[in-house]
């Protein structure tokens, strides 16, 4: 493709999370041109989160699918496009970034990386075989097969107890496996102490999560676990796992964009990554807090500072 | 061709959402099975996807035969409709 036939947008944001939609707001405000490419569903983990009670000015919180929707929906209003695809490369070609996507090239002056993560797996026997037929990551889109069934849940963070409180609103009883102590915030863990109370869930702290069986029809029956270094069963109808997050940057593994060592993007104090004038905001920033307010004020600040890499550059290209 | 298209869901489910815009978006004309409304109609669901998710879009075909998608996935999703 000759550079003639080809569109150089201004910024590609990669990803359709909090971080890029609240980038997307700032750079469309400045008549920056803008495509969020998106694989899966803009609003990322917070869409499908039950409900969010710590983003600022929702008093009494907001659903995470409501918030991911406005958050869409103030984007498009200046501008900003959502594309929907998988970015599976990036090239640095001087005076502007290719994209390798799975709808062909797309060609930017800058890129902003916003792609978030995804719950992390525990890696335990049984895990894979009996995903979504037992095994779940998404309270909101699978807790309704559990209507007056037992649930396991795996983890002790934010994340593990919300979405443990949601579930008790199918369930008969919750098994909140916990490998050390709880590390939920204050409010949650108040929260989850009403439910213990009313008997709805069950706490297990110092308990490990080893293996997760299932019946010849392949749906789960019992997750092995040990607690305080006894081997117990806990007899359940399904495991929800929420146990931490892997980062979404696989696709950046063959460029010179520098990760830690978990793969979180590394950034300078401008979030710009070690590729010029690629940016990196949100979740997926190494030193990121995972709160969906910072993830917001990141893709703010990110925007800020693309604007000005755009504005610093030497020879702008004609689209 | 495209007889009927059928999508199973919850109220919670962003990913629900993100195939009925999809359809919408095609011009395409469904119905919503909402597993919290109509709890009954869960072992449907699972025999037709063989997992506990949703969404499930079964897109039944002119000759009857039927494809079964799970999940918000157009690699397989567009192919079906075609």
């Amino acid at each position: 493709m000759s550079d003639a036939d080809k569109t150089v947008h201004d910024v590609i944001i990669v990803g359709a999370g909090p971080a890029a939609l609240t980038a997307a707001i700032y750079t469309t405000r400045e008549d920056i041109g803008t495509v969020l490419v998106e694989r899966g569903v803009p609003g990322g983990l917070a869409a499908v989160t039950d409900r969010i009670d710590n983003y600022p000015g929702f008093s009494e919180g907001i659903e995470g699918l409501t918030l991911a929707s406005e958050l869409q929906k103030q984007a498009e209003r200046f501008g900003a496009v959502i594309e929907f695809g998988e970015v599976t490369n990036i090239h640095d070609e001087g005076e502007h970034k290719r994209l390798e996507t799975t709808s062909g090239d797309m060609y930017a002056k800058t890129v902003l990386i916003a792609t978030g993560s995804d719950y992390k797996k525990l890696g335990i026997p049984g895990e894979q075989e009996y995903y979504a037929r037992g095994v779940h990551y998404c309270a909101t889109c699978d807790g309704a097969f559990y209507r007056d069934k037992r649930l396991v849940v795996v983890g002790g963070g934010n994340s593990a107890v919300q979405e443990a409180i949601f579930l008790t609103r199918f369930t008969t009883h919750i098994d909140l496996l916990v490998r050390s102590t709880i590390k939920a915030s204050d409010v949650l863990q108040h929260d989850l102490q009403k439910l213990v109370d009313a008997g709805k869930i069950t706490v297990h702290l110092n308990t490990t999560t080893d293996e997760i069986i299932g019946d010849p029809e392949h749906l789960v029956t019992k997750v092995v676990g040990t607690k305080d270094g006894v081997k117990t069963d806990f007899e359940t109808d399904g495991v929800f796992v929420f146990v931490g997050l892997d980062p979404n940057s696989q696709f950046i593994k063959d460029t010179c964009i520098k990760c830690d060592e978990i793969g979180f993007i590394m950034t300078d104090e401008h979030m710009q990554t070690t590729m010029p004038g690629v940016f990196a905001a949100g979740d997926i920033r190494s030193g990121a807090t995972m709160q969906i307010a910072s993830a917001a004020g990141e893709g703010a600040t990110a925007a800020l500072k693309l604007r000005e890499y755009l504005e610093a550059r030497p020879h702008p290209v004609q689209n | 061709m495209v007889k009927n298209i059928t999508i199973f869901t919850t109220n919670t489910c962003a990913y629900c959402v993100m195939v009925k815009k999809y359809l919408d978006a095609k011009a395409h004309q469904y119905d919503v099975v909402n597993l919290d409304e109509q709890p009954h109609r869960q072992a449907e669901a699972l025999q037709l996807s063989g997992s506990l998710t949703v969404p499930v879009t079964v897109v039944t075909k002119h000759d009857d035969s039927k494809e079964v998608v799970v999940g918000y996935n157009l690699a397989k999703l567009a192919p079906a409709l075609a």
